[in-house]
């Protein structure tokens, strides 16, 4: 807390905006910590309160904005980015996006309090097609309330900064440590996953170009073509092979098992 | 990894006796190559709650 105190009272208003803007994206930056700081450095002088909350809320609003854009144009790709580690994406898709609709605008309200629901929220609205207007008013809401909680709270407690920078300091440390675990972890979860697939990697492969020729020759009696996206579907105008069939991957076996054995089956996702 | 479900499907339909294969790239690859697409049917289309 304290070096951010002083970075703030050197770089000012254009680091706050940094930090704030950083963590709407969704990169892992301690914003509250900045806001608590930049709190005490308005009630200390070194910043003005009133361009304190300006900038925080504009450089919230601005990021904020950024993935509303990108869930509006990614469609529901983002969604299925974050269900793939789900035991069943289908349902996970199905289950966030039901309960976001019946929760959103709450959850767009106090979202920011929540890691990791703080980041999601915006694209979601985006991907639902939640009207821009309406978005940034329930933004607006919930970017007020928790830059005023955590200036606020900078603010009331300057007068014991130093305090609350030591423990912070204690905690930082912890969270350091707790950052190194959390990056060994995803490392390791990595080799597993490399492991766990090294077995696919055998699978033969066809070129497009290839497909396509055989398809052009009059080749389709010999062949399926099966689109397995599992997650493909939830964009009016989706579009797929033309020719191809759906198999639902989490019932590949039943759909599967009156298919000839003769013939080639060419399978594709995204 | 890339082409992780039709890897894994095709890998499963091979264990049980199927010729299957992996198209390489993908939708992403056969629509980059203005290969035919047709929209996906009505009934296969699942849309989620919208806000509009």
């Amino acid at each position: 807390m304290g070096e951010i105190v002083s970075l703030l009272e050197k770089h000012g208003y254009a680091l706050l905006a940094l930090i704030v803007f950083c963590e709407a994206m969704g990169l892992p930056v301690p914003a509250a910590l900045g806001l608590i700081a930049a709190g005490a450095a308005s009630a200390l002088h070194h910043l003005r309160a009133e361009m304190v909350l300006i900038i925080a809320l504009s450089a919230m609003l601005l990021g904020d904005t950024v993935l509303f854009i990108l869930g509006r144009s990614t469609g529901w790709t983002l969604l299925g980015f974050l269900c793939r580690l789900a035991l069943n994406p289908e349902s996970c898709i199905l289950r966030s996006a039901e309960s976001f609709y019946r929760r959103g605008r709450t959850t767009l309200m106090f979202a920011k309090f929540v890691p990791g629901i703080n980041s999601l929220a915006p694209p979601l609205a985006g991907s639902m097609r939640m009207s821009y207007g309406q978005f940034l008013r329930l933004d607006l809401i919930g970017a007020c309330l928790y830059t005023i909680a955590y200036a606020g709270i900078g603010y009331l407690f300057s007068g014991v900064i130093e305090a609350i920078a030591g423990a912070a300091r204690t905690v930082g440390r912890a969270v350091e440590w707790f950052l190194l675990l959390a990056f060994l972890g995803y490392l390791a979860y990595r080799v597993h996953l490399y492991w766990k697939h090294r077995k696919y990697r055998v699978v033969p492969r066809i070129q497009v170009a290839e497909l396509a020729q055989k398809l052009a020759e009059g080749e389709q009696g010999k062949m399926i073509v099966a689109d397995v996206r599992s997650h493909g579907y939830y964009d009016p105008g989706a579009t797929r092979i033309k020719g191809s069939i759906r198999i639902e991957p989490n019932n590949l076996l039943a759909t599967v098992k009156d298919w000839p054995r003769d013939k080639e089956i060419y399978l594709y996702c995204t | 990894m890339r082409e992780a479900t039709s890897a894994r499907v095709a890998h499963i339909l091979r264990e049980h006796g199927f010729d299957a294969y992996v198209i390489h790239g993908g939708l992403r690859a056969w629509t980059k190559g203005s290969y035919p697409l047709e929209p996906v049917p009505q009934d296969d289309v699942v849309l989620l709650p919208s806000f509009r």
